[in-house]
């Protein structure tokens, strides 16, 4: 998961990127508004927080155009006043959840798991698909029932994947949605992970859950569950 | 007995300097119409009583001319004998002077005691009469036993053939009456025209008054339109000499508005500031573990001042119901937008929120009142709800109130609050439930906003889906 973080309080947004990337998110930081839209049009994120009193170019101000610059990932603004005024004109303007500040970072988290979800078109905090369920708000994994020990990282590309359970997923994409900027993309580390991945979920090899389209990229190929829509 | 009971107590001297209202100076209307009333009505008078007098004296003058005409008449027809006999003439000027009574009379005196005297004069007393000298006359108003009577006499000296003349008077009276009449006939006549048209002038004064005082009348009915909020200024044109005191009115209700602005602007700084601050705390220290030292007492009291900085702020803003910086809001609209946002942030939960708003409802106050108070309410229905949230915004007229009052309600099928548990749920910092996020001090803005414009907050169950329902009745104000 990349994450935009648009917050002109230093120490906050520090705190808050380096919380973030512990838990497994990629995250890339903006100071101002205007370097908040450099970087919101530049790089595909998954979901975007953004503080609404910003220097250069404010908050509800970014909202905006990063909308009508076509961008789709969701939004959640970080409001100090939490007047309803601030709020109705924020998620009129295209963000579509706010926290009002001080927050605590684990609301923040949760928050930002379900907008993610949602995005990507999963109404339940508990994704399945056939025998394997991802609790997002648990942040576990199961098999028939039975926990999967995961690590942060392979968590996240298994979240990813489920996430866009049927749909191809590049490298690149995968690689940019999980690292920083700055990462190695050359490093075969990702198909490290989804062998590991793989070996976890499925030690037998019965299931085949994730699929390797040559040359294209990845894709989780158990189908999501129609009990999700119950 | 009592030597106090001269001197008035404190008490009494206090009731009998209780405020008698000073008396309201007399309106504008009153005060111009008693003014040119008695001015008109001293113009009015003189101008009555100089007619009258002129009439009289030209009355007076055509009667003198009159009386003179019958003198030279009689003059014409007297006939003298050489002895110095008078003979009146056989035909009288006028029938009068030949029907006894008839009050017009004519009586020739000459030396010796010789009178003569129309057949009307008999028997009356013309004692008053005497003797002039030749082309000598009188005239004048005389006050007789017959009554007042006007005569005029002449002296004249008739020639005879002889070089000899007799010396004769002759006098025409006339009684009071007939002019009078005649006087007395036109001074009716001038009372009523006068009147009439005084009170024509009157009317068209006040006419003219109601027609200059309707820009005043303006302002004032303007005014109280802006004061509702239905009007943002006085718009209209008005005469130059308003201008000054409306310009002044438009400026002062700008300013008003201006710093309401600027306050709110400051609040939304002092917010930002403080809980920015706040915020890095509360995340530096969850993400510092669990041993570090006073964590949890840091976090505690970092809670409990961003719920009063919270709560205080709103306070703040609340603004209630300003004088001029009133405007109607539109209930509907808000309420839409609302419900839109928090379907966004539930999206989760699926809830539906249906609402049941009056056309036309609206809300005189700040709008951030407005939508804090319905935000608050909603965020609250959509947090304990079910799947089910209804708002509903009435009018409800009262009577003797020439607006109605805006009734809100905010039900879900929630588990609903016990009767007992209400009292607490409303007091202040109080949360319903430390278990579902917020800040808990959404009732009490709520609360403090419906204390602001004077309303009323009651909660009880709703009747349809079984859960809470909040309910706020706000007066028109």
């Amino acid at each position: 998961m990349r994450i935009l973080l648009v917050e002109d309080e230093a120490p906050l947004r520090e705190t808050l990127a380096a919380r973030l990337k512990r838990d497994g998110f990629a995250v890339d930081a903006a100071q101002d508004g205007e370097e908040g839209m450099y970087l919101g049009r530049e790089v595909p994120f998954d979901l975007a927080i953004i503080d609404l009193g910003l220097p250069k170019m404010s908050g509800m101000d970014l909202v905006r155009a990063l909308r009508e610059a076509g961008q789709r990932y969701p939004i959640l603004i970080l409001t100090a006043r939490g007047s309803w005024q601030d709020k109705v004109e924020g998620l009129k303007h295209g963000a579509d959840d706010y926290l009002v500040k001080p927050f605590h970072v684990e609301e923040l988290l949760a928050r930002i798991n379900a907008l993610v979800r949602r995005a990507s078109g999963w109404s339940k905090p508990i994704l399945a698909c056939g025998p394997i369920k991802l609790d997002t708000t648990a942040q576990t994994v199961s098999v028939e029932g039975k926990l999967v020990d995961l690590t942060c990282y392979e968590y996240k590309v298994l979240e990813y994947l489920m996430l866009h359970a049927g749909e191809l997923v590049s490298k690149a994409d995968l690689t940019e949605h999980i690292y920083q900027q700055d990462f190695d993309r050359d490093s075969n580390v990702l198909e490290v992970f989804i062998g590991r991945l793989r070996r976890k979920l499925d030690p037998e090899g019965t299931l085949k859950p994730i699929e390797t389209v040559r040359g294209r990229g990845y894709r989780f190929a158990i189908p999501r569950s129609e009990s999700d829509d119950e | 007995m009592d030597a106090d009971t001269d001197l008035p107590s404190p008490a009494a001297k206090a009731t009998t300097n209780d405020p008698v209202p000073p008396r309201r100076p007399f309106s504008l209307s009153a005060r111009a119409a008693l003014a040119t009333g008695l001015v008109l009505a001293a113009f009015l008078g003189v101008v009555g009583l100089t007619l009258s007098r002129t009439n009289a004296d030209s009355a007076l003058k055509d009667q003198q001319e009159r009386l003179e005409n019958f003198v030279t008449a009689y003059l014409a027809g007297l006939e003298v004998t050489r002895s110095g006999k008078v003979f009146l003439p056989d035909t009288p000027p006028d029938q009068s002077f030949s029907r006894p009574g008839s009050g017009l009379y004519a009586v020739v005196i000459g030396d010796n005691n010789t009178k003569l005297e129309s057949p009307s004069a008999l028997n009356r007393d013309f004692s008053f009469l005497k003797m002039l000298q030749p082309g000598e006359s009188e005239f004048g108003p005389i006050d007789t036993r017959m009554g007042r009577l006007y005569y005029y006499s002449y002296g004249v000296s008739w020639d005879l053939s002889d070089h000899k003349s007799v010396p004769l008077t002759v006098m025409i009276a006339q009684t009071e009456g007939v002019v009078e009449g005649q006087n007395a006939e036109t001074r009716r006549s001038l009372v009523f025209w006068l009147s009439s048209l005084g009170v024509m002038l009157i009317l068209l004064q006040l006419l003219l008054l109601r027609w200059s005082l309707t820009p005043l009348r303006k302002v004032a009915n303007e005014m109280t339109r802006v004061e509702r909020g239905e009007s943002e200024h006085l718009d209209n044109q008005y005469p130059q000499e308003l201008t000054g005191l409306t310009e002044r009115i438009n400026a002062f209700i700008d300013n008003e508005r201006e710093q309401r602005t600027r306050y709110r602007n400051t609040l939304a700084d002092l917010a930002h500031s403080l809980k920015t601050p706040l915020a890095v705390i509360r995340s530096r220290l969850e993400l510092a573990g669990e041993s570090t030292p006073f964590r949890g007492d840091v976090l505690d009291q970092v809670r409990r001042m961003d719920e009063l900085v919270a709560y205080q702020l709103a306070r703040a803003a609340t603004s209630g119901r300003q004088t001029f910086a009133t405007t109607a809001v539109p209930v509907a609209d808000h309420a839409e937008d609302l419900v839109q946002s928090l379907e966004k942030v539930y999206a989760a939960k699926n809830v539906l929120c249906e609402f049941d708003i009056d056309e036309g409802a609206v809300f005189y106050g700040e709008q951030g009142d407005l939508l804090e108070l319905m935000g608050n309410l909603l965020e609250n229905a959509f947090k304990w709800a079910q799947h089910r949230v209804l708002l509903v915004v009435k009018l409800e007229p009262q009577a003797g109130r020439q607006r109605p009052d805006l009734w809100l309600s905010v039900e879900d099928d929630g588990p609903g609050i016990d009767a007992d548990k209400v009292e607490k749920v409303l007091q202040r910092g109080v949360r319903g439930d430390e278990r579902v996020q917020g800040h808990g001090i959404g009732l009490s803005i709520v609360q403090d906003i419906v204390r602001a414009y004077q309303g009323e907050l009651t909660v009880d169950r709703s009747p349809e889906f079984g859960g809470a329902r909040f309910a706020v009745r706000l007066p028109s104000g």
